[in-house]
């Protein structure tokens, strides 16, 4: 006999909705990688919510505008394998795939750089809304060195990138927060600003 | 009725208990002093099971060189005693930050074949997973092999969890510690470098 109905029914939606969690919005599954032999290099970053929350926490009262994009993030995730003449052709295939497989997801293509010694760049975008990504995906080829795959899930407002960037004077960091505000579509109702002169 | 007549009252068990707490509490002390001091050569229970993880997936007979553990009293204690003295403000933001840590130092045998990095960190996830960890990251290059692992649930900034291990071909270093990041994060933010170094890591 259940003494406590509404603690196990309370125990019950949880273990329910877990299971039916599925991957958020804009999260990529890249798969797993096997780190390459003879010594090659490979790293594999995952940062969840949990920890960049923390994150937040500990950075709030010294930067308000670098919490509150940590805050927006729920997953970073970074994989970077070095090429081998074993694995080149498999990895390259590989993320070929994952840009296939994006572009049929729906991800708009917003960037996409081939250079001439053979860097091959993609980003994609995920948009949540009119005015957020839910998820940011980049993929790089360096043909002799390494494959870099980065997917970034949350609720990311280029403004905050584009602010944080500012005020810390990160030229880079600028520069991603306005390559993505042009890569956000605007909202129906949302008016571009101009600045008096 | 005569009350005279009523045996006396003692108060003997009492005081017998009074004679057995004054004996037993020295001896408590020392058991308890005795676990304290041994504790400090003894890593914790993950490290523990992320060591024996590692050691059993690369079949290589480790030889142990040393093990240190500092607990919440070791480190109170120091905090303690180096509150008077005048410290950099970092060592003493990393004085404050950190709660207990422990470190274990293990050396491969010269002549030993090189275990297999991926096999190895495959190994560490598994026990860590066991314990309710989850890696954070992971690096392999050349011989280097590095793991960072958080605890999965219950991530407090108050009490942070981590666990670290470093091999670079010959050595295996194992750390675990517990601690607030908030006061060395604040110090870290404080430094006057601290714009150019950020600017440094974002252009990297």
């Amino acid at each position: 006999m259940i003494r406590y109905p509404l603690a196990a029914a309370v125990l019950a939606a949880g273990v329910g909705f877990n299971v039916l969690a599925g991957p958020l919005p804009g999260q990529v599954d890249f798969g797993k990688f096997t780190p390459p032999g003879d010594g090659g290099q490979f790293v594999e970053v995952q940062v969840n919510s949990n920890l960049l929350s923390l994150a937040a926490q500990v950075v709030e009262k010294q930067q308000p505008d670098a919490a509150k994009l940590l805050r927006s993030v729920q997953l970073v995730h970074v994989n970077v394998v070095g090429l081998t003449d074993g694995n080149r052709a498999e990895l390259e295939k590989r993320v070929r795939q994952i840009r296939h497989d994006l572009d049929a997801q729906g991800w708009d293509h917003n960037v996409s750089v081939q250079e001439k010694d053979g860097q091959d760049v993609g980003i994609y975008t995920k948009t949540r809304g009119g005015e957020a990504l839910a998820g940011l995906a980049i993929t790089v080829i360096q043909p002799r060195e390494q494959v870099v795959l980065i997917n970034i899930v949350g609720d990311i407002r280029p403004e905050q990138v584009a602010a944080l960037g500012d005020k810390l004077d990160i030229k880079p960091l600028k520069d991603v927060g306005a390559a993505l505000k042009k890569a956000a579509p605007k909202a129906p109702d949302s008016k571009e600003t101009v600045p008096e002169n | 009725m005569n009350p005279s007549a009523l045996p006396p009252v003692t108060h003997r068990p009492t005081r017998r208990l009074w004679l057995w707490a004054l004996l037993l509490t020295p001896l408590l002390l020392l058991v308890a002093l005795g676990a304290g001091v041994a504790s400090c050569f003894h890593l914790g229970s993950d490290a523990r099971a992320l060591r024996n993880g590692l050691m059993k997936s690369s079949s290589a007979e480790w030889r142990h060189k040393i093990t240190l553990n500092a607990n919440y009293f070791t480190l109170g204690a120091v905090r303690a005693g180096l509150s008077c003295v005048k410290l950099d403000p970092g060592a003493r933001a990393a004085l404050q930050s950190v709660q207990s840590a422990g470190v274990g130092v293990y050396q491969l045998p010269s002549g030993t074949p090189q275990p297999d990095r991926a096999t190895m960190l495959d190994a560490a996830d598994s026990a860590m997973t066991g314990c309710g960890w989850e890696r954070v990251v992971g690096v392999m290059d050349g011989k280097d092999l590095v793991a960072i692992y958080v605890p999965g649930k219950n991530v407090s900034v108050h009490s942070l969890k981590c666990c670290v291990m470093v091999f670079n071909g010959k050595e295996m270093v194992l750390v675990s510690a517990r601690g607030n990041p908030e006061p060395l994060v604040t110090c870290a933010l404080k430094q006057p470098g601290f714009r150019d170094q950020a600017r440094w890591l974002a252009q990297r």
